[in-house]
């Protein structure tokens, strides 16, 4: 294999499949990533046996090929490296070289012949507009549980409608729901699927980049989920199982409602959450006569309060909270005005942006007993 | 931080409570315990009868002919324990950390509380009055930095008094009195010491650490500690245990996975009962396995989300077992323990709030009727062969 390409053509690229490689991964080979260079590109693929990633970047090839170079060791070289071309070509029993201006690398590599071979997205199912579908992860994926040994809430839910797209995700103890109004073309029926985290998380990576008319191609084999962005594939094992029943614990009576200023309340929750307790978390919420009371205690350290003005008049509510599971949606949300809406100090309580355009969005948490 | 235990006495408790109904009483020598005829023993006496000699735990007979004018009453054994406790809920007003010592005294830890309430004898004034104001009944307070020096500070100031004794003036109190006022230190010890020349606190100091250890072995470190007015601070009501352990060795080694998952069934629904009788979760759960060669091997697991049910431990304790053990080694002991353990979780569930209410009211209807009837009286169909 020989070839030359731009440094930051093949920079992005070697970048983007770096989330995907196992740092501490005991079969070698994942640890590598591998170079295929055919026609007028060359294509490189990473994946840890859950999640894979296939991109490509144009190419001079001077003789076609394949191998697979430690991943790691070949970003740093490539970041590195001066702004110029990059010649890439094969030596003797695995050997890579790369020189760039005056600078040569000589790198051990390892044969294609032990790389997993990756899946391929055969037919797309539909095609995802590439903003929203962003937005839609980055409004739910705090919600996954990062432990939890029922792995169907180690991922978010994507249900695929003709006319809308909602994705959902929960740990157990709070879960996000966001809707949007879209028109997905060729889908006349239903389609569920879960997510893995891992996946979605590389996902917002490669969404990133993604321009505003740009769409994602989704499609499913057996085992396999395909997210296809141009010239990027995506490949993650399925997650079987069954995702709870989510609309079940959407409130419908939460009546009592109050709307705050977004940075104003997550101002009040961060400075209040300083003397939460350490464990736990918790902080209290007090709703009543026009005013928002936020307030912590800690045994060790004392206690925090701070009132927000409200045009709250109705029953008061006294409830309390996991603080990071508050500002983890008030992060995430960009509207400026926040809704919250309780039933009691029992029920879960809900928070949504207080106007709704783009999309429905929809926070719920179960409170903390005080 | 320096420890600050109180010793709160309740002044001539079984008589004062007499008196609470029998206000006619105040004054008098009232002695409870039963009537003078009657075989038994002082269990209280009024400092009116006390002046005559008599005390707790002397004859009837003998109180009797010592205050012959004195009121007899048999006692009334539920109004005092409703009084201890009326007093108690009010110690716990104060500090979460009160040990009930017997049904009129109480050690309470105000460690670290200055700066809620202010110096130890303006919160024990505030104790004193409001145990008076809400249950008629006066209290002496001993405060210290040990429950012994508090104990004897609380008796010499009875009745109704309050003594701090201020660090590192234990000794200079306790110098003066007789040994025998030394908690612990009963007629056997003082008649010993007696016979060596010791009559005081101060006197068993002198003894020196060396002398009281050869005369007394290990009973005489304690007795020298107790001469310094050293003492512990260490509040044993912490019956809360740091984990919770059962095992079961069998009659003959087994290999039989039936025997041995029934076992674990057994044995992880006693451990649960206990872990709820503490009102409890466990965060960690542990499987215990030991061959016929004596080669122990234990594993733990972690759950994210700490529980007190029967089923959610079992599972996690076969899961255990099926990555432990091969079936065919003769196993000659298990055990299944519960550890790091802490109270109820705070935070609420979203999905099978129901279902994991419901199996909470289950195992507690279970648990009531086992301290009705005893552990064996109900059991899941898992733990029956």
């Amino acid at each position: 294999m020989e070839l030359t390409v731009r440094k930051f053509d093949i920079l992005r690229e070697v970048g983007l499949t770096q989330g995907v490689i196992e740092k501490k991964n005991t079969i070698p080979i994942l640890a590598n990533l591998l170079m295929d260079a055919q026609g007028d590109s060359v294509q490189l693929s990473a994946t840890d046996l859950e999640l894979g990633i296939k991109c490509s970047c144009p190419a001079k090839i001077k003789k076609p090929g394949a191998i697979t170079t430690p991943a790691k060791s070949f970003l740093e070289i490539i970041r590195e490296l001066p702004d110029a071309d990059i010649r890439i070509r094969t030596l003797e029993n695995n050997w890579v070289q790369i020189n760039c201006a005056s600078a040569s690398f000589k790198i051990v590599g390892l044969p294609k012949d032990n790389f997993p071979i990756l899946a391929d997205l055969t037919q797309s199912l539909v095609e995802i507009p590439a903003r929203p579908l962003l937005s839609l992860i980055n409004k739910t994926i705090f919600a996954i549980a990062t432990e939890e040994s029922r792995y169907t809430f180690n991922g978010a839910l994507l249900l695929l409608k003709p006319l809308s797209v909602t994705m959902v995700a929960t740990d157990g103890h709070r879960l996000a729901h966001i809707e949007k109004q879209i028109p997905l073309d060729p889908l006349n029926t239903e389609l569920r699927t879960l997510i893995p985290k891992k996946a979605l998380a590389e996902l917002q990576r490669l969404l990133a980049e993604a321009d505003e008319k740009d769409v994602v191609s989704f499609g499913k084999d057996e085992n396999h989920l395909f997210f296809r962005l141009k010239n990027r594939l995506m490949i993650s094992r399925m997650l079987t199982g069954q995702f709870p029943n989510h609309e079940a614990v959407l409130p419908k009576d939460n009546n009592r409602s109050v709307v705050l200023n977004r940075e104003d309340i997550r101002s009040a929750i961060r400075r209040v959450s300083l003397l939460a307790d350490d464990k736990s978390r918790s902080i209290r919420i007090l709703l009543a006569n026009n005013q928002l009371e936020v307030s912590s205690n800690n045994a060790d350290l004392g206690e925090a309060k701070e009132v927000l003005e409200t045009s709250y008049d109705g029953e008061p509510v006294h409830i309390g909270f996991n603080c990071q599971y508050l500002l983890d949606f008030i992060t995430a949300t960009e509207d400026t005005k926040i809704s919250f809406d309780f039933k009691d100090d029992q029920s879960a309580g809900q928070m949504r942006p207080a106007t709704e355009e783009e999309f429905r969005y929809r926070y719920i948490v179960m409170p903390m007993r005080l | 931080m320096e420890p600050v235990i109180f010793h709160a006495d309740m002044d001539a408790f079984f008589v004062s409570v007499e008196e609470l109904f029998e206000p006619s009483l105040k004054g008098k020598a009232v002695i409870v315990g039963g009537l003078p005829n009657q075989r038994g023993v002082v269990s209280a006496a009024s400092y009116e009868a006390r002046k005559y000699g008599v005390h707790s735990a002397m004859p009837l007979v003998t109180a009797k002919r010592l205050c012959p004018h004195a009121v007899f009453l048999p006692g009334r054994r539920d109004k005092y324990c409703e009084y201890s406790r009326k007093a108690e809920g009010i110690f716990r007003r104060f500090t979460p950390v009160v040990e009930m010592v017997s049904i009129d005294e109480a050690y309470l830890d105000f460690t670290g509380s200055e700066r809620l309430y202010g110096a130890p004898l303006s919160v024990a004034h505030r104790l004193r009055s409001e145990v008076e104001r809400e249950t008629g009944l006066s209290v002496s307070i001993g405060i210290s930095r040990t429950k012994l020096v508090s104990k004897v500070a609380s008796d010499l100031a009875k009745p109704r008094g309050i003594l701090w004794v201020l660090p590192s003036h234990e000794a200079s109190l306790l110098g003066p009195l007789k040994v025998g006022k030394l908690p612990g230190v009963g007629k056997a010890t003082e008649m010993q010491l007696r016979d060596l020349g010791v009559m005081t606190v101060a006197d068993l100091a002198a003894l020196g650490r060396q002398s009281l250890n050869d005369l007394f072995g290990q009973w005489g470190e304690s007795l020298y500690c107790k001469a310094q007015g050293q003492n512990t601070a260490h509040f044993d009501f912490h019956d809360e245990p740091v984990s919770i352990s059962n095992e079961h060795t069998f009659a003959q080694d087994t290999s039989d996975p039936e025997e041995v998952e029934l076992t674990l069934a057994q044995l992880v629904e006693k451990a649960a009962h206990r872990l709820r009788a503490h009102r409890m979760f466990a965060r960690t759960i542990t499987l215990k396995l030991r061959d016929l060669h004596f080669r122990t091997v234990t594993r733990a697991a972690s759950l994210k989300e700490p529980t007190h049910l029967d089923g959610e431990i079992l599972d996690r304790v076969l899961q255990l077992l099926h990555r432990s053990w091969d079936c065919k080694t003769k196993i000659r002991l298990v055990g299944v323990g519960l550890s790091g353990l802490g109270y109820a979780p705070m935070q609420g569930h979203l999905f099978e709030r129901e279902s994991r209410e419901k199996k909470t009211r289950l195992y507690e209807a279970a648990d009531k009727i086992r301290g009705k009837f005893g552990f064996d009286s109900i059991t899941s169909a898992r733990t029956v062969k």
